[in-house]
């Protein structure tokens, strides 16, 4: 068993003061679903632990009229029954809804999936295909990071030691544009993906792909979006060739980025098979 | 593309150890003077129920309520041997001791019964004994268990019950293995995604013959619960080992199927009593299991053309088996 000290925040003002001193040496936790196997399997040994879960202005939803605000530490829970995100953003909830099971649901956070940047994590491509944005602060410091950037490597973030993420921001999708996400697991729940795929999808007047965002999620080892395959579909009116082209794209994209693995036999047609399906869904809905 | 199909699956299966191995169950029950009962065995009940199949054997016989029976089991220093909890044969096996000890007792009770209520006529039910053409005539069960304690009656009995069988011809491999033999017949109808190679199974019939189903609910039960195991050993479980050495570290990564992995399974309980066990029952702990995977199988097989030989089907390998065949077929 390992020995840590424990800190529960009040506030995100005492949140920050506390990573300022310690952050070197300190996990944050908020619903625990990856720190607290992490810490049994001593895959971490942090001298601190710094407990988010009890910050109000961490958690809950806001819609104003331009975006969309979620605190880290709400659960994913909240985001499936969350009227204003199955309204904006049914990818995201789609994505969170896919997660675990209902008691990882209840425990596990927006916040967590992003900042533990698991290759496999549900949410991330969604996320990633809806151009979040992170609000990072630290004592003396607010910033604002795309998603994007925010990953650098499997499980490694490039938030300072002394930075906390208080917010993801989503920017309201225009008039015409969809979302979806779609998860390949090996049961139906509590169940990690073997891949899964978030596409943001813009159509103008005249069935013209105007805007198109595609991101895999667990085939690379960092999830993000999928230029090539978009470059393929934008400013054109999809058929079939199309979506074929693309799709080719999409997984020469992906095996340039992994190389041919042996797990490439699956994950390169089945990519390309949920790609096309799930792009033809969007159009034809 | 998603395809459905349906596949049926039948077996048999020998119940107990059969081919000549020693097969015994034994149990021993005590009526106290207060009338109180106990059970003594030294069987495991490790969540199949035999510990409520034996209850129930006895009340059914003395006309107790099957929750007043204190039930000691699984005690070497107290309990008689009943062999395993394997080979489907606790209710088969031992639950036919359990029930000659109980008529033993029985049978004692009643002579003391017949004295003393001057009837012959007599039923044990509701923690009495009464006439049937008397009904006013009857005695409490416990003022029973006093009387024949008083008159030196014996008021434990221990029996043994033993189905070893012969064995086969061991030129021949003839002849009958088993003390007796159960079926099922499974049928399953499962969506196969051509695309990704993942199976949802739509929807489970087991008819399982039992012979006599003591516990209904618990035969249904352990059909529900072995018909999920099938499920996962048809589609996601696999331990997989690398010069040795087991790989799959946990349940995180064995798959077994959850809640929404399984479809609400139609449970057909078949009674085709045998003379051999407890008022006609065979177990049911395996062969609830055996036909599930070959029926999804054999579904998977209807619904795309794909025989399926090395388990688990799952994403990799069905998707494998599918452009093979599509390959095959171009």
């Amino acid at each position: 068993m390992q020995r840590f000290e424990f800190y529960s925040a009040q506030s995100i003002q005492d949140a920050l003061c506390y990573l300022s001193e310690r952050g070197d040496q300190c996990k944050v936790i908020a619903g625990g679903t990856d720190l607290i196997p992490a810490l049994r399997n001593e895959d971490l040994r942090p001298a601190y632990v710094l407990n988010i879960l009890e910050i109000d202005g961490l958690r809950g939803i806001r819609e104003s009229e331009e975006e969309v605000w979620i605190g880290p530490a709400t659960p994913f829970t909240d985001m499936v029954e969350s009227d204003v995100l199955n309204r904006c953003f049914p990818s995201l909830v789609a994505a969170a809804a896919s997660v675990g099971g209902p008691q990882i649901r209840n425990r596990g956070t927006l916040g967590g999936n992003i900042a533990n940047a698991s290759p496999a994590a549900d949410v991330l491509p969604a996320a990633l295909a809806l151009e979040s944005e992170l609000e990072l602060q630290s004592l003396h410091r607010r910033r604002l990071m795309g998603l994007e950037k925010a990953i650098e490597a499997p499980y490694r973030t490039c938030f300072g030691k002394d930075e906390l993420l208080t917010g993801i921001v989503i920017r309201k999708l225009k008039p015409g544009t969809r979302s979806a996400f779609e998860k390949l697991g090996r049961r139906n729940a509590m169940a990690r993906a073997r891949m899964n795929i978030s596409i943001t999808l813009g159509l103008g007047p005249d069935e013209t792909i105007s805007m198109i965002r595609i991101v895999p999620g667990a085939v690379m080892p960092v999830a993000r979006r999928m230029e090539k395959a978009e470059q393929a579909l934008l400013g054109k009116k999809a058929n079939e060739a199309l979506i074929e082209e693309a799709s080719g794209r999409l997984v020469d994209e992906m095996t340039e980025v992994t190389g041919h693995r042996w797990s490439a036999d699956y994950k390169v047609p089945v990519l390309r098979n949920i790609f096309r399906r799930i792009l033809m869904q969007m159009l034809t809905s | 593309m998603k395809k459905r199909g349906i596949g049926v699956a039948s077996m048999f299966y020998g119940m107990g150890y059969g081919f000549s191995r020693q097969d015994i169950g034994s149990a021993e029950i005590e009526i106290c003077e207060d009338g109180s009962v106990t059970l003594r065995s030294g069987e495991v009940d490790y969540g199949q129920g035999s510990d409520t199949i034996f209850c129930q054997i006895v009340a059914e016989e003395l006309g107790i309520r099957y929750d007043s029976i204190q039930l000691i089991t699984a005690d070497t220093f107290t309990t008689p041997n009943a062999g395993p909890t394997s080979a489907s044969r606790l209710t088969y096996v031992t639950g036919n001791a359990v029930l000659k000890a109980a008529r033993a007792l029985r049978k004692n009770l009643q002579a003391i019964a017949e004295d003393f209520l001057d009837e012959t006529d007599l039923l044990f039910a509701d923690e009495e004994v009464f006439s049937e053409a008397h009904p006013d005539k009857r005695l409490s069960f416990s003022k029973l268990a006093k009387e024949g304690h008083l008159r030196g009656v014996p008021m434990m009995e221990a029996a043994w019950h033993d189905i070893t069988t012969g064995d086969v011809d061991p030129k021949t491999g003839q002849g009958n293995a088993y003390s007796n033999y159960s079926y099922a017949t499974h049928l399953a109808e499962v969506e196969v995604d051509t695309e990704t190679g993942k199976v949802e199974v739509l929807r489970l019939i087991a008819a399982n013959d039992v012979g006599k189903a003591i516990n209904p609910a618990s035969v249904e039960g352990q059909v529900e619960g072995a018909v999920a195991m099938g499920v996962g050993y048809a589609l996601t479980e696999e331990i997989k080992q690398e010069k040795g050495y087991v790989k799959t570290k946990n349940l995180g990564e064995y798959m077994i199927p959850t809640s929404l992995d399984i479809p609400e399974v139609e449970t057909h309980i078949v009674e085709v009593p045998i003379s051999s066990g407890p008022y006609g029952a065979k177990g049911v702990g395996e062969p609830a299991l055996i036909p599930t995977a070959p029926a999804i199988l054999n579904a998977i097989a209807n619904a795309i053309g794909v025989r399926v030989c090395e388990l688990p089907a799952n994403l990799e390998n069905l998707h494998r088996l599918i452009r093979e065949k599509e390959k095959g077929d171009a």
